[in-house]
Formats: structure tokens, C-alpha cells, sequence
């Protein structure tokens, strides 16, 4: 049984063809980026200049009885320049490495996260509901963060470990061939050790990462659910079920404390090892005179050079897999269509008073198949309320986001004006059209801005005079600040009632020329509705809109109603036709007591 | 010297009771100890065989001589690795030992507060405390163990060593560490400054993009894409701007550290090799006292890196405590066979903190076996009143009475147990369907569970689900609808089999013909059970022998569903707008 919680990448292969996608994003950074790598080849060299200074300090004054001690001070003297030159000049440009690469690399992710972001609010409305915002989001932030390791880790840290590890054994080799032989024969078991390592610390990572996730999952869980567990009396079994998840935790934590300390142990063994086999090698050679003791010591220095890089190996290559994983999650997102799809020959829809709708034998069928309207035909000429009745399932909420083209038709046409709404520029068209939700979505921000949804064209006085349209003026000024007041989260500071109030305002302060509505079921608050009695009545006032309607008032009211079953329309017309047609409309409204 | 005194006493209350935990695995950390000065004592050998060893090369030693050494090196480089690997394993795993019994004491500890603190504190303030904060304890404890254990062996031995060698290289090179160590203990606060700041930064990003996807739909009917992208551009730029401050101190440790160690060197090759030409000491000793410099770093880089992060893991602690320092709920009272009869008399509550009052003057008897009706808007105190009746908040002495015992009398368990609550807002666990219906069972009776199940209309759903019963719903059950969700919960009271039943608007989002199916089914097989029933939708409480009509806390109406339409009031007014809409959405072909 799959996991809920891991994600649909866990790992990715090392794949070079995302570091091609990733150009793109680096391009423009191009010219910082080879600064970066410029400085460090310079690093390079100095980081190999050190033990060549060493050798010859000892070589040269330390051990040289031949000329007098000033002058072999003042020669020591120069070389201890040399050193803190080399030293001074690697700190410095260590710095600015950082520096630049930060720079660079955190613009690139910028742009990256930009990038994906536009992505994500253009793509379909049947992609987002099947991507919870939470996995998203974590696409947003972290998978982008750890793109930032491909670039740092990935490209320039190999890059420069690569050249360390080939540049000291060519120095190595030529050094002292024998020597180099022998590190270079020494030099897989390391490797092996790393490798070995890395697969098995691999393994339980995932191992604390899957059961982390499960173990922090339901901490999340046992708290939000305290209610629950405390109503049923379960504290002791919640209790236990932690523990066990915690002990499966706790247990793969201490499976990876076991690779790191035999790891850690083998490690720095083979290493020792190999430094007391190039004791015995080298320590013959000198004793034999084939070499000289500062020589020795030099080899000695470029070997910590060369084993620090090759020990990291393995920690490097992790990071890298991680790295590489969110770029699969990344780019796979990217991959996905945008909705509507780009079309440059798309023409603008003019703001033109009310609208003229047009549906035109409309077919629409989910993704998966699932047929949800079959042939609908209807016309909302400029002003007119078209009503929409029937069940749960029938279609009704589908139809009304085929107008502002949040889903296409799979078959016949939707027109605004005469318009197909395929042909016109998707932004431009929603801009006409307003939605009034049964529940109102608000955003973190003040009353002033989830009215005006952030749109600084619209000032304080519209969105005054739109609250006062819909009777919703007077409890935003009893607010402790107004319009300024922030939203609490999951809007606790408003009731249903005011909610959709405010969900009229947002509607009506962009003055649209088509509105569509669904109409909320009554609560017992009885003073809000019939503020929104009054609330709908302004609204429908002279606009065209499309409403599901839950109010016999609306329905009576309506230019037209139309029956919606199972995705057909099965009657239409104004409520009086219907009535007497004595058909299903009639047979709804028959269960309805005593109507007025 | 207050001072000096309160912040010893706040340090043994961060760490207090992680300290005492480690008791529990003593037999682990005084192994792991032991090898400790083991491997420091090899450590500190070796370089001084190296230095020899040079010297040999260089005064005309022999084969014989650099073979033993060789041996020697060799194995002692064995008990440097296994000293290492034990002292390792078992002081990393006391750490982690003492994480996961944190973990659960705390957890132990939580299950005994009272509801009322839950609601006031945040879900992600205590999870983070108990996730992050345990961890960042632990992620301090097991280095300082180990590490901490390695520096106060090799510290003392290895500058006296030097010491003994070149006094003045030893106090210059320790100087110039002393001057790193400062510079951290100065920069790592700012560090852990801007790296909270960046932090908050990418908080605003998350916060933002997940409002946005949460809200698509706005986003899209509304064309407002563009506005979006800008918002998203300013929170992105203030985080690039203060992780470009992170980095720039980053780069400016790793610079001071890089050049330290150089200038140590210089020093060292400076007047070592200064005593070397006037004969002094030898290459090899010269070598030895880099070897000694080189064990020190190491200890000394982790013992800056502990101390810089040792406030934040007191600050950790700290917060660990404050939630142990909650004081539990009283489980005291009595625990009688309760029969359920409810009265309330004159009741007021206002919630800690409010100055509104939830509840005004509310009374009204239930017997055993009724069934009420609790009608009114989000907010009127319809869940409120629950609450009280499950002493998830104490009401006033002398006015809720379960059985004629006033319910502060009566322990929490006991009134838990008389009434099985299925909420409006249901929380699943991500566990199968039959987990989470069985929640209130220890084992899973399948056939009472089947029974339960089909009583929520639940069967009608499982040919839908993948696994039947055995589906994982997911976390808070996001994979079923939110009537779906509502049936399990629905279900899982059911299950309880508790005397009484209460519904805190429980079928909101289940359609209208299922929920008709549900509620003929529990009215038939109501066996006595007293239902509470709270509801937006009157047409539930058609049946009930009381409803009381609530707004703003107090009772507007009350009487049967006939006495609340005679009087033509609220009651009467929003059941026929609610007949209206339920006609609207009826199935045309039902009725012919």
C-alpha cells in the first residue's frame, strides 16, 4: 500500500537534462556566474600554493646549515609573506565567492519561483482541485529552495572538488610517482566506504523521513483532534498509538546514528591508514635519500588536500539527489497546461453595459469523462435574470463557470455579445463578469482590500459606496477599523449573514456587465436576510446575471427559469408559464407549504 | 547578584527535566564517557609519534624504527576509530532516547489538559513545541555529550602540551582563536537574526501562494492573476533581500574562520621556524605543535557552535516547560450510572478572556429518551451549550444538572461517557474508514461497525472507495467530501453506543435525500437514546419534543415544531424559505 505521505518524487536519478531546463533561469546571470567560477580556479591555485610554500620554508632556511641565521630568517620571513599573502587573498575571495554566488543563485530561484507561481494560477481549475494548495505551496517554497543546492553544490562545488581532486594528483604524481601510486591505489577503498555508506544511510533516511512525516503528521493530528479523543475518552489509546509511532521514529534515528558512527569510524581508519602507509613509503624513501623531508611533508599536505574532497563524496551526491528531485517536482509542474491556453490571435471583450449571453447547444464532460451538461440552449438578452433550479448534481454550478471560460465546453458554444468566448482574451473577459460564491473566500488582508481583491484603481470611496449599496456599510464601520480592519483567518469576525453581503460588494464594486451568483440557503438570522433581499435586488438591477436560485422571491422574479436534470434543460420559461405547464417545476414547487 | 542566581535558575528550568531524562539511560552515557578520554589520549599520542618520526627521517634514523612507528600508528589508529564508533553510538542514541521520552511525557501530559486551553492556544504553537523545540534540545544535547566530552579532555591536555613545548606560540595561537571565538559569539546572534527574518520572509511567501491556490477560484473569475504576481514579487523580494543578508555574514564567519586558522599557521611557522634555524626545536616538534593546533580546532569550532546555539535551545526548553507547567484537568467527582436527564436553570457562561456572554439566561429540562431541537445562527451558543454539557468548559455552579448532580460535581469521563458528540466541523484521523467509525472501541467489532456504518448512510459510499471500510481517508480525511466526512463522524458516535446522542449540525453538507434516509433510520432505532440536535437546516428538528430558537445566546422562542409555527415568528419564517430552496433542488421526477 502506497504511503500518503511521501511525495510522488521521493528521489531523483541524477538527470542531466534538468540542469539544461535549468539554463534558461541562469542565462541571465550568465556573466556573474563565470565571476563565480573564475574566482574559483583563482582559489584553486592559491589553496595550492600553501603546501608548495611549506616544503620550501623547510627545505630552504629551516634546514639549510649553510649560510648564516639572518639570512635564513629573512628568507623564512618572505615565505611567511607568501603564506599570509595566499592566505589573506583565499579568505578574501572565499567572501566575495559566497557573495556572488548568493547573488546570482538567489535570483535565479527568485525568477524560478516567480516563474512557477504565474504557472500555478493559470493552469486549470480541474488541476487544482485535484493538487491540494498545501503540496503547492511546498512546491513554491522548498522544492524551489533546494534548486538553489543544483545550482551551488551541484554545478560549482563539483566543479572546483573535481579540479582539487584532479589537480592535486597530478601534483601528487609528480611529486613523487611511487607515492602517488599508492594513494591513488588507496583511493577506492575510501570511495567504496563513501558509497557504501551513502546507499544505506540513504535507506534509513527515507526511513526517518516516512515515519517523521507519519510521526509529526499525527502530532498535528492528536491536538487538532483534542475534542474528538477527549468526548470519546480515548486519551490512553491516542497516547499509545504516539508512542508507537514515536518508537518507530526514535528506532530509525538511531539506525542512522549506527551508519554514521561505523561510517565515521571506517572512514577516518582508511585515512589514517593510508597516512601511516605513506609514512612507511615515503619514510624509506627519505631514509633511502630519494627524497627530501620537506618534499615528504608537501606530499603529506596535498594528500589532506585531495582525502578531505573524496570523503565528502558520498555526502555530496546526497544533497545532489535531493536537489535533483525537486527539479523533477519543479519542472513537472511547469509541464503542466495552462488553462486557457495561449491564443494569440484572441481578441479583447469590450466593456459594453450589460452583456448578452449565449449558450448555444453547450456539452461538457470532465476530464475522467463524467458527462455533466448534454445540449443546452439558452439566451440572457442585456439585463435579463436567467434562473437556474434543480438537484444537487445537475450541472448548475459547471454552467456557471462556462461563462467566464474557468472550463470549456466540450461541445457547442458559449457567447458573450455574440462573441465565442474561446476567441477572447480570457483576462478582458473576466473582467466583466462577477461571481457571488454561497461562501465568501477571504485573504489574509484588511476589509478594504478583500473587497476590492488588492486592485488600488479602486479607492476607498467605491468601495464605500458598493458597501452601502448592499447594506453592508454600517457593521464595516462598527469594525475597530473600519475598512481597515484585518480579516481574522477562516473570517471568524463575520457572520454568514454579513459574509455574503461582503461577497456582494466584491461582486459589485467592479461594476460588471454579467453577473453570476449562487444564491446561499436562508439562515434563521432573519435581519440579514432581508438585508439580502435587498442586497440581490440591487444587484440584478438592470445587469444580466445568471443565478442558481434558492428563493422563491428570485425565481418569481427571474426573466426566465430554467429546470436543470441531470445536465439537460427539462423546462423554461417565466415562473407563471411554468406553473401552469403543471410539469416538473410545478411538482417542485408543490412541496413547498402553503405558497404565497 | 540577583542575576547571576535567576538565570542559573532559569537554565535548570529549561533543562531540568531533559538532564533528569538522561538518568533513565545512564548505563549508555557512562559507556559512551569512558571511551572518550580513550580516544582524546590516542589523539593527543599520535602527533607526537609523527613528530618523531620526521625527526628520524631527518637525523638518520632507521628502517627498524619507522616500521615499529608505522605498527604503532597503525594500531593505534584502530582504537582511535573504535573509541571513536562507541563513545559515538551510544552518547548520539542517549540523546535520541532522551528525545523520544520528551516527546512522550509531553504527549502523556497534553492528553490530561483541559479543552478550554486547547482552544486558546494555537494547534501550530504547541505542535512546534512539541516537534521542533524537543528536537533542537536534543540536536544541542548529543554534541555537546560527545563533543563537550572530547574538549574537556583534549583542551587542557593538548595547550599544556603545547605549553610544555613553546609557551609564547601557544598563548599567540590560542589568542587568535579566543578573537574568532568572540567574533562568533558577536555575529551568531545577528546570524540567527536575519536567519529568522528570512524565516518570516519565505512564511509570507508560503502563507500567500497557499491562500492564493486555496482560493483559485476567486482568482480566476475575478482575472486578478496579475495583482497576485505582484504581491507575490514584493514578499519575494524582501525574502531575497534578507537572505542576501544571511549569506553576507555566512561568507564573512567562513572568511574569519579560514583566515584565523591561516594566521595561526603563519604564527606558528613564523616563530617555530624562527626557533628551528636558531636550534631550538626540531621540524618534527615544529610538526608535532600543528598536529596539537589541528586536534584543538575542531573542538573549539564545535564548542563556539554549541554556546551560539545554546540560547536558542534554552529558549526551547523554556517553552517545553511552560507547557508542562499547564496545570491538567481535574479528573475528581463523582462517576455514577448517569440516566441522562438534563436540566438547565437561568444559565449565563461567558467564555474565559470574552466579555460577551455566549449563553444568557438559557433553562429549559430534557428526560431521557428526547429529543431537542437547538435552532439559530453561527454563533447563537448552540455548540456552546454542548460544550457545557461535556464540561468541555465549566459552566456556573447551580445551573447545568445532568441526573439532578450538578455537572461540576460529576467527573468529565462520566459525562463523556453518557453523551456521544459527532461535531460540525468532524476531525478524522488519517486512518482507514473502520479506524476511524471503531475510534471510540479498543478493538474494531466489525458487525456493530457495519451497523453503525449503514446507520450514517455511509455503506451507499464505500463501492466509491477504493478499499471499502479499509481506505486511509487521508489527512483530516481530506480524500472524502465533506459529507463523507460528516457520516463518518456521524458513524463513529453512532459506534460509541453511548446513551445519549448529540449532533452539532452534523448533516450540514449531506444532501437532502440521504440525510432524510439517515435521520428515519435514527429515529427508528432510537432505543431509548436521548438526542440534542443542533441544526442551520429546522427541517432535522421537525420531530423534536423541545427546540430552542437561540440568537446572540439567548432564547428567542422555544416549544415543539406546531407551537413554533403557530406563533409565525423567526422559527416559522426560515422554515418556509428553507421549504422554498429545498423545493428548488428537489428531483422533479420524485414526486410524479
Amino acid at each position: 500500500m502506497s504511503d500518503p505521505y511521501l511525495d510522488d518524487v521521493m528521489e531523483g536519478r541524477i538527470q542531466f537534462g534538468f540542469l539544461a531546463r535549468l539554463w534558461p533561469f541562469v542565462r541571465p546571470y550568465r556573466r556573474g556566474f563565470a565571476v563565480c567560477l573564475l574566482i574559483l580556479l583563482v582559489s584553486f591555485v592559491l589553496e595550492m600554493l600553501g603546501p608548495w610554500l611549506l616544503r620550501f620554508a623547510i627545505d630552504g632556511p629551516m634546514r639549510d646549515a649553510t649560510s648564516d641565521d639572518d639570512a635564513r630568517l629573512r628568507v623564512l620571513l618572505w615565505y611567511g609573506a607568501g603564506f599570509l599573502g595566499t592566505t589573506a587573498a583565499g579568505a578574501l575571495l572565499g567572501y566575495v565567492f559566497g557573495l556572488l554566488t548568493a547573488w546570482n543563485g538567489q535570483r535565479v530561484i527568485r525568477d524560478v519561483r516567480r516563474r512557477l507561481f504565474d504557472h500555478l494560477l493559470g493552469v486549470s481549475l480541474s488541476f487544482h482541485e485535484k493538487n491540494p494548495a498545501g503540496k503547492l505551496t511546498t512546491r513554491i517554497t522548498s522544492d524551489v529552495e533546494n534548486l538553489n543546492e543544483l545550482i551551488s553544490t551541484g554545478v560549482l562545488q563539483s566543479i572546483f572538488d573535481l579540479l582539487k581532486i584532479g589537480g592535486v594528483l597530478v601534483v601528487l604524481f609528480f611529486l613523487d610517482v611511487q607515492l602517488a601510486l599508492f594513494t591513488v591505489a588507496t583511493t577506492p577503498v575510501v570511495i567504496a566506504i563513501s558509497v557504501l555508506f551513502r546507499r544505506n544511510a540513504q535507506r534509513a533516511y527515507r526511513a526517518v523521513r516516512s515515519r517523521l512525516a507519519l510521526q509529526n503528521a499525527y502530532t498535528t493530528e492528536l491536538i487538532g483532534g483534542v475534542r474528538t479523543t477527549r468526548a470519546f475518552g480515548r486519551e490512553a489509546a491516542v497516547h499509545e498509538k504516539y508512542m508507537a509511532r514515536n518508537h518507530e521514529t526514535a528506532d530509525a534515528w538511531r539506525a542512522t546514528v549506527l551508519h554514521f558512527s561505523v561510517f565515521f569510524a571506517l572512514v577516518d581508519f582508511a585515512l589514517r591508514a593510508t597516512t601511516v602507509g605513506l609514512l612507511w613509503f615515503g619514510g624509506s624513501a627519505v631514509l633511502e635519500g630519494t627524497m627530501q623531508p620537506g618534499q615528504f611533508v608537501q606530499f603529506w599536505l596535498y594528500y589532506a588536500l585531495f582525502s578531505g574532497p573524496v570523503k565528502e563524496l558520498g555526502e555530496k551526491y546526497n544533497v545532489l539527489q535531493a536537489a535533483f528531485a525537486s527539479a523533477e517536482r519543479v519542472f513537472h509542474l511547469l509541464d503542466e497546461k495552462r488553462f486557457p491556453p495561449p491564443n494569440p490571435d484572441a481578441r479583447p471583450s469590450a466593456r459594453r453595459g450589460a452583456a448578452r449571453i449565449e449558450f448555444d447547444c453547450v456539452a461538457f464532460a470532465y476530464d475522467s469523462g463524467t458527462p455533466v451538461l448534454h445540449d443546452v440552449s439558452f439566451t440572457a438578452e442585456p439585463g435579463q435574470t436567467i434562473a437556474i433550479v434543480g438537484p444537487t448534481g445537475a450541472g448548475k454550478t459547471t454552467l456557471l463557470a462556462l461563462v467566464a471560460r474557468l472550463r470549456d465546453v466540450t461541445g457547442g458554444a458559449v457567447r458573450i455579445d455574440g462573441d465565442d468566448v474561446r476567441a477572447l482574451d480570457p483576462a478582458s473577459l473576466r473582467k466583466r463578469i462577477a461571481f457571488v460564491a454561497q461562501d465568501l473566500f477571504l485573504f489574509t488582508g484588511t476589509v478594504l482590500d478583500n473587497v476590492r481583491l488588492f486592485d488600488p484603481q479602486i479607492d476607498e470611496a467605491r468601495v464605500l459606496r458598493a458597501l452601502e449599496t448592499v447594506g453592508a456599510a454600517d457593521f464595516v464601520r462598527r469594525l475597530p477599523d473600519g475598512l481597515r480592519s484585518q480579516v481574522e483567518e477562516r473570517g471568524g469576525t463575520f457572520s454568514q449573514g454579513e459574509r455574503q453581503l461582503l461577497a456582494f460588494a466584491r461582486a459589485l464594486v467592479v461594476e460588471p456587465d454579467l453577473l453570476v451568483l449562487d444564491e446561499a440557503t436562508a439562515s434563521i438570522d432573519s435581519a440579514s436576510e432581508a438585508r439580502l433581499q435587498h442586497a440581490l435586488r440591487i444587484a440584478l438591477h438592470g445587469r444580466t446575471a445568471l443565478v442558481v436560485a434558492h428563493r422563491l422571491s428570485t425565481v418569481r422574479s427571474a426573466d426566465r427559469i430554467l429546470v436543470l436534470e441531470r445536465g439537460r434543460i427539462v423546462e423554461a420559461g417565466r415562473h407563471a408559464e411554468l406553473l401552469a405547464r403543471r410539469g416538473a417545476y410545478a411538482r417542485m414547487l408543490a412541496q413547498v407549504e402553503a405558497p404565497a | 547578584m540577583l542575576r547571576p542566581l535567576s538565570t542559573l535558575r532559569s537554565i535548570a528550568r529549561a533543562f531540568g527535566r531533559p538532564a533528569s531524562l538522561l538518568r533513565r539511560h545512564l548505563v549508555l552515557v557512562l559507556v559512551g564517557m569512558a571511551f572518550v578520554p580513550v580516544h582524546a589520549a590516542v589523539s593527543l599520542w599520535m602527533p607526537r609519534l609523527l613528530g618523531n618520526a620526521l625527526d628520524q627521517l631527518s637525523a638518520g634514523g632507521t628502517t627498524d624504527a619507522l616500521r615499529q612507528t608505522c605498527w604503532l600508528l597503525l594500531v593505534l589508529a584502530v582504537v582511535e576509530a573504535g573509541s571513536r564508533y562507541v563513545s559515538r553510538k551510544t552518547l548520539i542514541d542517549a540523546s535520541r532516547n532522551v528525545e523520544e521520552d520528551l516527546k512522550n511525557d509531553l504527549v502523556a501530559h497534553l492528553q490530561r489538559l483541559p479543552v478550554a486551553w486547547f482552544d486558546r492556544s494555537r494547534t501550530g504553537d504547541v505542535t512546534s513545541r512539541l516537534t521542533q523545540d524537543v528536537e533542537l534540545v536534543r540536536f544541542v544535547m548529543g554534541p555537546l555529550l560527545l563533543h563537550g566530552g572530547s574538549t574537556i579532555c583534549l583542551l587542557p591536555a593538548g595547550t599544556w602540551l603545547m605549553a610544555s613545548m613553546d609557551l609564547p606560540v601557544t598563548l599567540a595561537s590560542l589568542g587568535v582563536f579566543g578573537v574568532l571565538f568572540v567574533a562568533m559569539r558577536v555575529l551568531m546572534p545577528r546570524l540567527h537574526r536575519w536567519s529568522k527574518k528570512s524565516q518570516e520572509a519565505i512564511g509570507e511567501v508560503s502563507q500567500r501562494a497557499q491562500e492564493d491556490f486555496a482560493g483559485i477560484r476567486v482568482v480566476q473569475q475575478f482575472g486578478i492573476g496579475a495583482r497576485e504576481r505582484a504581491a507575490m514579487a514584493t514578499r519575494n523580494r524582501r525574502y531575497l533581500l534578507a537572505n542576501l543578508r544571511l549569506t553576507r555574514l555566512r561568507a564573512l564567519l567562513n572568511a574569519m574562520s579560514h583566515s584565523t586558522s591561516g594566521v595561526v599557521m603563519l604564527g606558528v611557522l613564523l616563530v617555530g621556524g624562527h626557533q628551528v634555524i636558531a636550534g631550538d626545536i626540531t621540524v618534527g616538534q615544529l610538526f608535532q605543535f600543528l598536529g596539537y593546533l589541528a586536534l584543538l580546532t575542531f573542538p573549539l569550532e564545535i564548542l563556539g557552535w554549541t554556546l551560539a546555539t545554546l540560547p536558542r535551545a534554552h529558549a526551547a526548553g523554556i517553552r517545553i516547560e511552560e507547557l508542562f507547567e499547564v496545570e491538567p484537568e481535574p479528573d475528581t467527582g463523582a462517576s455514577p450510572e448517569l440516566q441522562g436527564r438534563v436540566r438547565v436553570e437561568h444559565l449565563t457562561f461567558t467564555y474565559p478572556g470574552s466579555t460577551r456572554p455566549a449563553l444568557q439566561d438559557v433553562s429549559f429540562t430534557l428526560a431521557p429518551g428526547q429529543k431537542l431541537g437547538l435552532a439559530g445562527p453561527v454563533g447563537s451558543g448552540k455548540s456552546t451549550l454542548l460544550s457545557l454539557l461535556l464540561r468541555f468548559y465549566d459552566p456556573p455552579r447551580g445551573a447545568v444538572f445532568v441526573d439532578d448532580h450538578d455537572v461540576l460535581d460529576l467527573s468529565p469521563r462520566a459525562l463523556r461517557a453518557l453523551f456521544a458528540l459527532a461535531p460540525q466541523e468532524p476531525f478524522l484521523f488519517s486512518d482507514t474508514v473502520a479506524a476511524n467509525v471503531g475510534f471510540a472501541a479498543d478493538a474494531d467489532l466489525t458487525f456493530e461497525l457495519d451497523a453503525a456504518v449503514a446507520a450514517a448512510a455511509l455503506d451507499q459510499d464505500l463501492p466509491q472507495l477504493h478499499l471499502g471500510l479499509q481506505t486511509i481517508v487521508g489527512e483530516r480525511g481530506v480524500t472524502l467530501s465533506g459529507g463523507q466526512r460528516q457520516r463518518v463522524s456521524l458513524a463513529r458516535a453512532l459506534h460509541s453506543d453511548r446513551p445519549g446522542l448529540m449532533l452539532d449540525d452534523t448533516l450540514s453538507a449531506v444532501d437532502p435525500v440521504t440525510e432524510r434516509r439517515i435521520l428515519r433510520g435514527l429515529h427508528e432505532q432510537r432505543r431509548g437514546r436521548t438526542l440534542l440536535v443542533a441544526s442551520h437546516r429546522l427541517s432535522v428538528l421537525q420531530d423534536a419534543d423541545r427546540i430552542l430558537v437561540l440568537d446572540g445566546g439567548r432564547v428567542l422562542e422555544q416549544g415543539d415544531h406546531h407551537d413554533l409555527m403557530a406563533r409565525n415568528g423567526l422559527y416559522a419564517q426560515a422554515f418556509r424559505r428553507q421549504s422554498e430552496a429545498a423545493a428548488l433542488e428537489s428531483l422533479p421526477e420524485d414526486e410524479a
